[in-house]
């Protein structure tokens, strides 16, 4: 395989492939924990180290797995490496657990993990599956800093925590975007952007 | 807690999908026609009060015993995929009539948050056997709820005037967003605060 | 690091998921379910559109009732004769013949000969219109125009039309009569494909109180049934009723009609010379219904070509034989089928 194309695994998933806006998977974490910018990408962080670990691992042994025990194996190295994310969260960043809770463990059920262990991982190599985890973490990075962005902006007037906006905004924040109402129609609103963006290119 | 309390809590305060976000896969793949969405939800409730169960059991008689707490996640989700799979192949074999309704929503719910979020919420929430089933019972009921009212909504929509671009999920998104915006009216209902 | 721990961890899980494992193979065996070898044959060579036209829920449920001997095993309208013949040769029957069929629009009321009532502006769906005072139309009975046919086609071949009526593919249609189910006003009709001739007004009103609200809609003038060389139209209801026995799709229908509310779906018609027999006895000028005939007695007679439709009248009554249908009747699109 030749250097440009390899790329494109990682390319892929940032924009064109991107797994919450284009592929439609991993909306619960999405919506759930963009509540800030540093949440966000807090969330975002802990789902890359999964993707990345199970990516590789699935793929370092595709090769001795039979088909039909596939899935129950590929969950219990994603829950492998859920539950490391769960105890170094806890013991590191005890603030940011809390936000994230149960969330956390969920991540073991996120479709992007087991969707793309069973896409891409199963059947390809392991520098490839490590571009491909890349790069849809970074697309899931960039989601969720978007989002987290505007909630945080519109909700708290700060921007991971500094002062974005004059007082008088700070003083009467828009709190429909804390709250899940908030979260579903920004993401409705994203993704009929999206839409209108590649309409016909997609 | 009051049992009560667990279950509105569950069903409308927290509602599952339109306050805690969890089981939002289903939610949107699922409530595109209100037959579908009986059936997921029938099946949901199904599998959850099992797995609330079993995972329970299997938490507070095994792993914190023989301190492999640790284990939770791998061990739930693992018994759930079991559990799910058996359960089909029982439907299957004797319940043929449940079968053909729900049969091919069981394997959708295997990997659903909203089973596995359920049984974590159980142990954080400190609940002992009744009220992990009342808190289990109440959510599957709050999904149907959010689910088939939601399937209400979108099948109507089908058939509105919408741009090109908010056809499909940006509008369903943002229907979602203001039945949401309704359950949050539930807010301290009789004064949960779950 | 506490290797007791590591260990009993492993072999915990281990041990449960060979549990589980064993479990389900165990399961998997007792519970299975015998399938019908035939059942999934029939399934096979369906072509999986579950259109529902077979009246069975989806081509699972055809093969299905198939396999058990409760179904007829020519229903499947999409796959056609070819299908059916394979389906006989698994169960090791004969498959009944299967006659194609195609959905026609049997109403020519679009939205330059039939004007609206009132704007309407609710759902987007002809079933919630129609709901609204029998909907926007003036004319109650005809088709509402927004497009429902189209939405529940399974196989794309429906269009709504510049005039606001569907237009139908008759290459994609498979008759599956899932829009005829679907139109609220009944304005579609499975028809044999070899039907040329169709009635394309559902109105059962009469005189006046159509001219009012539709340029082409039947009048229940009854000049049709007068015309008629083969007797096959009826009045019924204030609309002439079709006997697709003894129709023979001459066409004198479609030209006699004064609102032009018969529909031709030939694609081409042939045209009557008449060659050197002729003896001149005036028999075809009389017959024939469009005076397309000129001739003077005892003297070579001639087709007036512009006003001939091709309905063969004058060519049944010549005593000579002096009268040829030239140019193929061009027979509708035979469907994919056949």
């Amino acid at each position: 395989m030749s250097a440009p194309s390899r790329w494109k695994y990682f390319a892929d998933g940032i924009i064109k492939e991107n797994p919450v806006l284009i592929l439609m998977i991993g909306l619960c974490p999405t919506l759930a924990t963009s509540v800030s910018a540093r949440d966000a990408l807090g969330m975002a962080a802990a789902v890359t180290f999964v993707l990345v670990g199970s990516n590789v691992v699935v793929s370092l042994i595709r090769k001795v797995v039979p088909g039909s025990v596939r899935i129950p194996i590929f969950i219990i190295i994603i829950s492998t490496f859920v539950t490391i994310i769960d105890y170094v969260l806890q013991a590191y960043q005890p603030a940011l657990y809390r936000v994230l809770g149960v969330f956390v463990p969920l991540i073991v059920v996120n479709c992007i993990i087991l969707g793309r262990a069973e896409a891409f991982a199963y059947g390809h190599g392991v520098f490839d599956s490590l571009l491909d985890a890349l790069g849809k973490s970074a697309g899931y990075a960039l989601v969720m800093l978007v989002m987290g962005s505007i909630r945080e902006i519109f909700a708290a007037g700060t921007w991971f925590g500094v002062a974005v906006t004059p007082a008088w905004f700070r003083s009467a924040p828009v709190l429909f975007m804390i709250f899940p109402p908030g979260a579903f129609f920004l993401i409705g609103i994203l993704k009929g952007i999206v839409n209108r963006l590649t309409a016909g290119k997609v | 807690m009051n049992p009560a309390k667990i279950l509105m809590g569950a069903f409308l305060v927290n509602n599952i999908i339109l306050m805690r976000f969890i089981g939002l896969c289903p939610f949107f793949g699922v409530s595109t026609s209100l037959e579908t969405s009986f059936g997921m939800s029938a099946a949901v409730l199904f599998v959850m009060m099992l797995a609330a169960w079993v995972s329970w059991l299997l938490y507070h008689l095994l792993l914190v015993p023989t301190g492999l707490v640790f284990l939770r996640t791998a061990v739930f989700i693992l018994v759930i995929a079991g559990l799910v799979q058996f359960v089909e192949m029982v439907l299957k074999k004797y319940m043929r009539g449940l079968y053909s309704a729900l049969g091919i929503y069981l394997p959708l719910i295997t990997t659903n948050c909203a089973i596995l979020g359920v049984t974590f919420l159980n142990i954080d929430y400190r609940f002992n056997l009744l009220q992990s089933t009342l808190f289990a019972v109440g959510t599957a009921l709050g999904f149907a709820l959010a689910i088939i009212l939601f399937a209400a909504i979108r099948e109507r929509l089908e058939d509105s005037p919408i741009s090109p671009s908010f056809k499909g999920y940006p509008i369903a998104f943002v229907g979602a967003s203001l039945v949401s915006l309704a359950f949050l009216g539930f807010t301290s209902l009789f004064g949960i605060s779950l | 690091m506490d290797w007791n721990l590591v260990l009993i961890s492993a072999a915990g899980l281990g041990g449960l998921g060979l549990i589980i494992g064993i479990v389900l193979a165990i399961a998997s065996v007792k519970l299975a379910v015998k399938v019908d070898e035939r059942e999934a044959a029939v399934r096979a060579v369906l072509p999986g559109a579950n259109c529902g036209a077979c009246g069975f829920p989806g081509c699972d449920g055809y093969a299905a009732a198939v396999a058990s001997g409760s179904a007829p095993l020519n229903k499947c309208s999409v796959g056609g004769a070819s299908v059916a013949r394979s389906i006989g040769e698994i169960m090791g029957q004969e498959a009944g013949a299967v006659e194609p069929m195609v959905a026609v629009l049997i109403c020519r009321g679009g939205k330059d000969v039939a004007p609206a009532r009132f704007q309407y502006k609710g759902a987007a769906d002809c079933r919630h219109a129609a709901l609204l005072l029998g909907g926007p139309k003036a004319c109650v009975y005809g088709c509402v125009g927004l497009g429902h046919c189209a939405k529940v086609c399974p196989f794309g071949a429906i269009t709504m039309g510049r005039n606001n009526l569907p237009v139908i593919d008759e290459k994609k249609c498979t008759g599956c009569g899932n829009c005829v189910r679907g139109c609220p006003k009944g304005t579609l009709l499975l028809v044999p494909r070899s039907k040329l001739v169709v009635l394309a007004c559902v109105s059962h009103d009469k005189g006046k109180a159509v001219k009012d609200v539709c340029r082409v809609g039947c009048t229940a003038c009854t000049l049709c049934t007068k015309v008629c060389p083969a007797g096959a139209l009826t009045m019924v209801n204030n609309l002439p009723v079709m006997d697709f026995e003894k129709c023979i799709d001459c066409g004198i229908c479609v030209h006699k009609c004064p609102t032009r509310s018969f529909i031709d779906r030939a694609r081409g018609r042939p045209k009557a010379v008449i060659n050197p027999r002729c003896t001149g006895c005036q028999a075809c000028v009389r017959a024939c219904p469009f005076k397309a005939i000129e001739g003077e007695p005892d003297k070579q007679h001639k087709v007036l070509a512009d006003k001939c439709i091709g309905c063969g009248e004058c060519r049944k009554v010549c005593p000579a034989e002096a009268i040829d249908m030239v140019g193929a009747l061009g027979h509708a699109h035979p469907g994919k089928a056949a």
